[in-house]
């Protein structure tokens, strides 16, 4: 119910609309970390996030609308900058097993909307598409909803996330694990 | 070259080659052939999965009248709700009918079930209260009370683990656990009662469920599977780091590891919190403290398929490592398919900070995305895989570690010990409870019909 409601947006929130620059400077960004992941560029990519993110997501299950859109307060992810960190320096040793050799990936972010604060924190959501495939297997697809918090930095980026939640569209991951990040 | 000189029908496959041949457990010799092949998956369908115990959950995940989760029963979906009175219950699902789903969400709190299809519906305690169109049925031709929602055989819990089978002639659960009980009690009932947190992460891998499964009695991948976390600092550089504690073998192909951390107190008594620790004198015999202080990390299976994992570990570089207890399942889709699930359980009396930690440090290292566990998914899946060709089934997978160990007759607990937690008696003992019920010569469907 409350990732519902957050899904519909802030009402505290005023939206920024698509031809302004605000908002293209966030879909650069999107797009700029997109990159980065798929380029395995993976000690950049983590440079993205403020030290204080959040880094979340929710198990979701199948229930009835009724009783909300089944997301719940257990994860797949729960990692803090640290956390974060510790991924990108494990995929840097050559024993990540599940990454060793690499899996190939796209991510297409889409369908921003886009809000901002008083405080000129900003609430980007973005429908989100991961392919993978790993040998000489066939492609995996990750799909769901990204709902980002983000602050202007004096970055080359332009921005930091302070807080990201990942909704995924799948109940069951059916595609043997998580080794790729969103 | 058979062993057997004349196997009765059964232990024999289609190509002639008989079951007992392909697992030599007492040599350590397991043929790829029983992994992924479809003959005897089908097989495994009707002497394993419609036979043995499985575990469907935990009390706590339905703690109201009315609750509900959809969960298996070996391969078969089932509905595990607690009834207007309180008392669980374990039902098929699918309607009496057609067979439609009559749950079709993962959870829920329910006083009736109304299948979609045409309308039936059961109350939570699994009675048929009305059909559709029922004046259109002739004298005799609707008799509700023979048409309520098919219970599992036999349900029953250990220690809040709610366990069920479909075989009415399956030996009780108290008698299946036999001497396993005693080192439940030492992992789930250590403090009195554990609960499930929130609900099961699930997801699916390619991989013949026995892969996975082998892997929950497996200490010595941990320093190669997990080499990544070696050389972060997060595990000690030392092959050897998890060689120390006793590996059990007790009844019924339950097995289970009892290993030591480092020799420090941090790692004693499972690595809990002190206020746990005190309760663990209170729950457990003296006995089974020692063993507890002596232990940082337990993997147990239930056979077939129910797993513990009590770890101490850090997803975080830098951060001390903090235990948890991870409960997992495997429940094979096909032959090269398996879905895996996986439950956090903490004492009821942990304290918010350390239910805190044991979550956090659980997701980040164990289940899909966790830096431990992503890992050996891979591994299942090429060994899946590698298992699939005629010409690698020639060449039977190596399990002999410690074939010529003798069993620890000073250790004090039910079961036979062995010294050491790097072997693979665990693993041979697991395939020799495979063997005897893939030998088993059993119409377990017709006669759970017959019975009912």
């Amino acid at each position: 119910m409350s990732a519902l409601g957050r899904r519909i947006g802030d009402p505290a929130m005023t939206p920024v609309l698509p031809h302004t620059e605000t908002y293209g400077r966030v879909l650069e960004f999107l797009h700029h970390e997109a990159e980065l992941l798929d380029a395995y560029r993976f000690s950049e990519w983590v440079e993205l996030f403020a030290p204080e993110v959040e880094y979340r997501m929710p198990v979701r299950t199948t229930q009835f609308l009724t009783d909300g859109e089944g997301f719940h307060d257990v994860d797949f992810f729960v990692d803090d900058h640290a956390t974060l960190v510790t991924r990108v320096k494990r995929l840097e040793t050559e024993f990540a097993w599940a990454e060793t050799p690499p899996s190939r990936t796209r991510h297409y972010v889409a369908n921003l909307r886009l809000q901002e604060g008083d405080d000129g924190e900003l609430a980007a959501r973005v429908n989100f598409m991961v392919t993978r495939t790993r040998q000489d297997l066939d492609y995996q697809l990750f799909t769901g909803q990204r709902l980002d918090r983000l602050v202007r930095a004096d970055t080359d980026a332009g921005f930091l996330v302070r807080r990201r939640t990942i909704l995924v569209d799948q109940t069951v991951i059916t595609n043997t694990n998580l080794s790729v990040l969103f | 070259m058979s062993t057997t000189a004349h196997p009765p029908s059964h232990a024999i496959l289609s190509n002639g080659e008989a079951i007992e041949d392909l697992v030599r457990a007492e040599e350590g010799l397991i043929s790829r052939r029983i992994y992924a092949d479809p003959e005897i998956y089908q097989l495994e369908q009707e002497r394993i999965f419609a036979r043995a115990w499985f575990f469907l959950g935990h009390e706590s995940e339905i703690p109201e009248p009315g609750d509900l989760v959809s969960r298996t029963c070996g391969t078969d979906p089932v509905i595990l709700v607690r009834d207007d009175e309180g008392v669980v219950r374990a039902f098929l699902n699918s309607c009496r009918h057609r067979g439609m789903r009559v749950c079709r969400t993962d959870r829920e709190n329910v006083s009736f079930l109304r299948c979609p299809y045409h309308g039936w519906a059961y109350k939570n305690d699994g009675r048929l209260m009305t059909a559709f169109a029922e004046d259109h049925y002739g004298e005799g031709e609707l008799d509700k009370d023979e048409l309520g929602l098919i219970p599992v055989a036999q349900l029953d819990s250990y220690q809040g683990l709610i366990f069920a089978t479909w075989d009415p002639q399956a030996p009780s659960l108290d008698a299946y656990l036999g001497n396993m009980k005693y080192y439940l009690d030492i992992i789930v009932g250590r403090t009195g009662g554990i609960e499930i947190v929130g609900t099961p992460q699930v997801w699916d891998v390619e991989t013949s469920w026995k892969f996975a499964t082998d892997n929950f009695t497996d200490n010595f991948h941990v320093f190669s599977a997990h080499h990544s976390l070696v050389e972060l600092g997060m595990l000690p550089n030392n092959p050897d780091f998890a060689a120390h504690g006793h590996m059990i073998v007790a009844e019924e192909g339950h097995i289970l590891h009892l290993t030591a951390g480092a020799p420090t107190e941090e790692y004693e008594l499972l690595g809990l919190p002190p206020e746990l620790r005190a309760k663990m004198r209170e729950h457990l015999s003296p006995e089974q403290v020692e063993m507890a202080r002596k232990c940082a990390y337990s993997a147990g299976t239930v056979w077939p398929n129910f797993h513990w994992l009590q770890l101490m570990s850090s997803g975080t570089l830098g951060q001390r490592d903090v235990p948890f207890l991870n409960l997992r399942l495997e429940v094979p889709l096909s032959p090269t398919r398996t879905r895996m699930w996986s439950w956090l359980a903490v004492d009821r009396d942990a304290a918010p900070e350390f239910r805190k930690a044991s979550y956090e440090t659980y997701v980040r290292t164990f289940g899909p995305a966790g830096i431990y566990d992503q890992d050996d998914m891979e591994n299942w899946e090429d060994c899946t895989r590698a298992a699939l060709g005629p010409a690698a089934r020639r060449f039977p997978l190596h399990h002999k570690m410690g074939i010529g160990r003798p069993v620890d007759d000073s250790w004090p607990g039910p079961g036979r010990a062995y010294a050491g937690a790097y072997g693979e008696m665990t693993h041979r003992s697991w395939y020799a409870a495979w063997r005897t019920h893939m030998l088993r010569d059993h119409a377990v469907g017709a006669r759970t019909e017959a019975a009912r």
